[in-house]
């Protein structure tokens, strides 16, 4: 075994030495094989310009889009990864970052980050997902809120209100207020497990970011059997009262009709919907963004990042790809590019939002952030895989989706099953 | 050995040079992979397989989970609901198309016809159809029975039955085309016997017809199971598994476990003991398949 470390380790320095005089020899042109879900829409749009302007930069682009849920893609992954040949550069998020380099080497990106002044403009809780081991092996791309609340002016019309609700006692006034105007459905939501999940964080965050962070984050089992998880219930009851009941399995995006004509009021949803809005024909004037509610007076904001991670290859045109593509993705001008396209803001706090790209909602979703981040209250979604592991993940919302969908359940009995379903799946 | 003998031999020789390869794939299909995920059901794999033995623990932890329990109790429900109903409902329609009506080929295409869709494409459609917000409880409620009410989709306690209402609606026209075949291969001479001895239709069909049909009715009772308990599609497209967790089936999980939560090894304890339950089935058919094959060669 150790002469088989020695060995490699002299032949790795040989490499080393050898390498300059390679690149001197014959210049490599840099290429990257890339695989993410994104294919279509905004997204695939996004991917596509970043793309253009690796090409640009003299690398060949090799994007392989895996269409379908994000477990389509890991499992094309999965499988890169068993057969020895994993992808240069691949989508992945939140703590799977972590559990993923376990299972393949990553590139150590240290240099290339430390290079670009990178960890000074990313917020720490979001450095610290991408640095499994205390290493950079990914680089976060984009930001999105999770905790947005999305107001149809035509409901507020009806409801005659003239004040946006910036707590949840706020809210709920507000929601009985459309309810009374003739408002149907004060709030429009999906039925996939997702949207259930993010009515629960948005509740619990906005009650108390600290037990968020302790309960959801940290997965003490004080905080899990604390006042606030109840209290959060609590509030998603009264949230799951003012949804269509018909809703079933449908997809969130079929209720922007009806929120637009007023007869839905309020949406929790991220920084996509604008996207989804826009693209389906509905103008800016039509809805207002505004940030979630927040109980103690100070911003509370639910991070969600999109991120590349990069899998170690030997062949010296993908790592100068590798180095390429790490450096476009840390550029404000990119960030600026891909944000504008898909709806969310740039990772980099240091990114000016003043030019005409941008919407209102995204310079007061990157305001939220600063201000969140100086208030120690920007915490890492659950329902959006940010805060745990899938396995942890999936287990907390088979709670929250159930308690949603049955009211014969108490908040007390919902803070209790959540807590139980943490230990069943430590 | 005679000149005969030795054809024989050679005919034997090819015979077993022909069926080796398929044999052989379908010895590394069914068996090595079985045998494979077996295993894996034992190893503490996680994101990727891995060797190592971690005993019964997967097993323990997926028995325990809610959404196993959950989807066991529905396996239930809806295997004994869909296959039950499919088979009568295709009992039925065979009947009634045996009558030698005009348009008989026209009316077969069209009960066989779910079966060409595939189960994402009845999920969706129906999942619109018995949407109360916009399906069939919409157009009662428009047509002026506002009191009528369908809301099963969104019903915990009778999600669950949606899903066989579509199955029927897919399979039933399969299993009418089974029993079509048996109808039409009843003795003409026996139905005359009967007839001349006196006994009505409903007699004639009771009596003498339907007792003959029992082979097949078991054939489609053992096809329809299998159906029931590898539904997969079918779910994802009309309830996602929801409402909350009311419509899980074990299929369902093992796809959550394997893919979405990245535990290899406690969704391969869960196909092992979705395996099980097929076992259950299929090893009972199969005796009972030699007692008859042992019966009539006696007999």
């Amino acid at each position: 075994m150790l002469s088989l470390q020695r060995r490699a380790m002299l032949a790795g320095s040989a490499g080393l030495l050898a390498a300059p005089s390679i690149a001197r020899a014959q210049p490599v042109k840099p290429r990257l094989t890339a695989i993410s879900q994104w294919s279509a829409g905004s997204d695939g749009a996004a991917i596509t310009a970043l793309g253009k302007k690796f090409e640009e930069r003299g690398g060949v682009w090799q994007h392989s889009p895996v269409p379908g849920f994000t477990t389509d893609m890991m499992n094309k992954l999965r499988a890169q990864i068993m057969s020895g040949d994993p992808p240069a550069c691949s989508q992945l998020k939140g703590p799977e970052i972590a559990a993923w380099s376990k299972i393949a080497p990553t590139v150590d990106l240290d240099a290339i980050v430390a290079a670009a002044g990178y960890e000074k403009v990313v917020s720490p809780d979001l450095a610290r997902l991408h640095k499994p081991g205390g290493k950079w092996a990914a680089l976060p791309l984009q930001v999105y809120r999770t905790n947005a609340l999305y107001l149809s002016k035509r409901a507020l019309d009806r409801a005659k209100a003239d004040k946006l609700p910036t707590t949840w006692a706020e809210f709920n006034a507000l929601a009985e207020k459309m309810k009374s105007g003739g408002v149907a459905h004060p709030v429009a939501n999906g039925g996939a497990r997702p949207d259930d999940g993010q009515k629960f964080e948005a509740a619990l965050a906005g009650i108390s970011p600290t037990a968020y962070r302790a309960a959801i984050m940290q997965l003490d089992a004080k905080a899990l059997n604390g006042p606030e998880v109840r209290a959060a219930f609590a509030q998603v009851r009264k949230i799951a009262d003012w949804m269509d009941p018909n809703t079933a399995a449908q997809h969130y995006s079929t209720h922007l009709a009806p929120f637009i004509a007023g007869d839905m009021g309020m949406m929790i949803q991220g920084g996509w919907a604008q996207g989804v809005l826009l693209n389906a024909g509905f103008k800016l004037d039509d809805f207002i963004i505004a940030p979630g509610p927040t109980d103690n007076g100070k911003p509370v904001f639910l991070l969600n990042a999109d991120a590349f991670i990069f899998w170690q290859r030997k062949e010296a045109d993908l790592q100068a790809g590798q180095k390429l593509m790490a450096e476009l993705v840390m550029d404000p001008a990119i960030q600026t590019m891909y944000s504008q396209i898909t709806g969310s803001i740039p990772v980099r706090s240091d990114v000016d939002l003043s030019g005409p790209g941008w919407s209102d909602g995204q310079r007061e979703t990157a305001s939220t952030l600063k201000g969140a981040i100086a208030a120690d209250q920007a915490v890492l979604s659950l329902a959006h895989n940010m805060a745990q592991e899938n396995g942890m993940t999936a287990a907390m919302i088979d709670v929250i989706t159930e308690f949603v969908k049955n009211r014969a359940i108490t908040p007390e009995q919902g803070a209790k099953r959540l807590a139980e379903a943490v230990e069943g799946a430590r | 050995m005679t000149a005969r003998s030795a054809l024989a031999g050679s005919r034997r020789l090819a015979e077993y040079l022909v069926i080796w390869v398929p044999l052989l794939l379908s010895a590394g299909h069914v068996v090595l992979f079985t045998a494979w995920t077996t295993w894996m059901s034992f190893t503490p794999s996680t994101l990727l397989p891995v060797n190592g033995w971690v005993g019964w623990r997967n097993y323990t932890s997926v028995l325990g989970t809610r959404n196993w329990q959950i989807a066991f109790d529905n396996l239930l429900l809806f295997g004994a609901g869909f296959v039950i109903l499919t088979a009568l409902t295709g009992l039925l329609l065979a009947i009634l198309l045996d009558q030698r009506m005009r348009g008989e080929n026209l009316l077969r295409s069209i009960f066989l016809y779910p079966m060409a869709v595939s189960f994402v494409v009845t999920g969706t459609v129906w999942s619109w159809l018995l949407n109360p917000g916009m399906g069939i409880q919409k157009l009662v409620n428009d047509w002026g029975w506002t009191g009528f009410r369908f809301d099963w989709l969104i019903d915990r306690d009778m999600a669950i039955w949606t899903i066989v209402i579509a199955g029927i609606w897919q399979s039933s026209g399969f299993a009418m085309a089974l029993f079509l075949a048996g109808l039409r291969s009843v003795d003409g001479d026996l139905i005359k016997a009967a007839q001349i001895d006196g006994a009505g239709p409903i007699r004639t069909y009771t009596r003498v017809i339907l007792p003959t049909l029992w082979p097949i009715a078991v054939a489609v009772l053992v096809i329809l199971l299998q159906f029931a308990i590898k539904t997969f599609d079918l779910v994802r497209a009309l309830t996602g598994g929801g409402p909350g967790l009311a419509t899980q089936l074990p299929a369902l999980v093992v796809y959550d476990f394997m893919f979405q939560r990245g535990h290899i090894g406690r969704g391969s304890a869960a196909a092992v003991l979705m395996l099980l339950t097929l076992l259950f089935v299929l090893v009972p058919y199969g005796g009972w398949k030699i007692y008859q094959q042992r019966r009539a060669a006696r007999g």
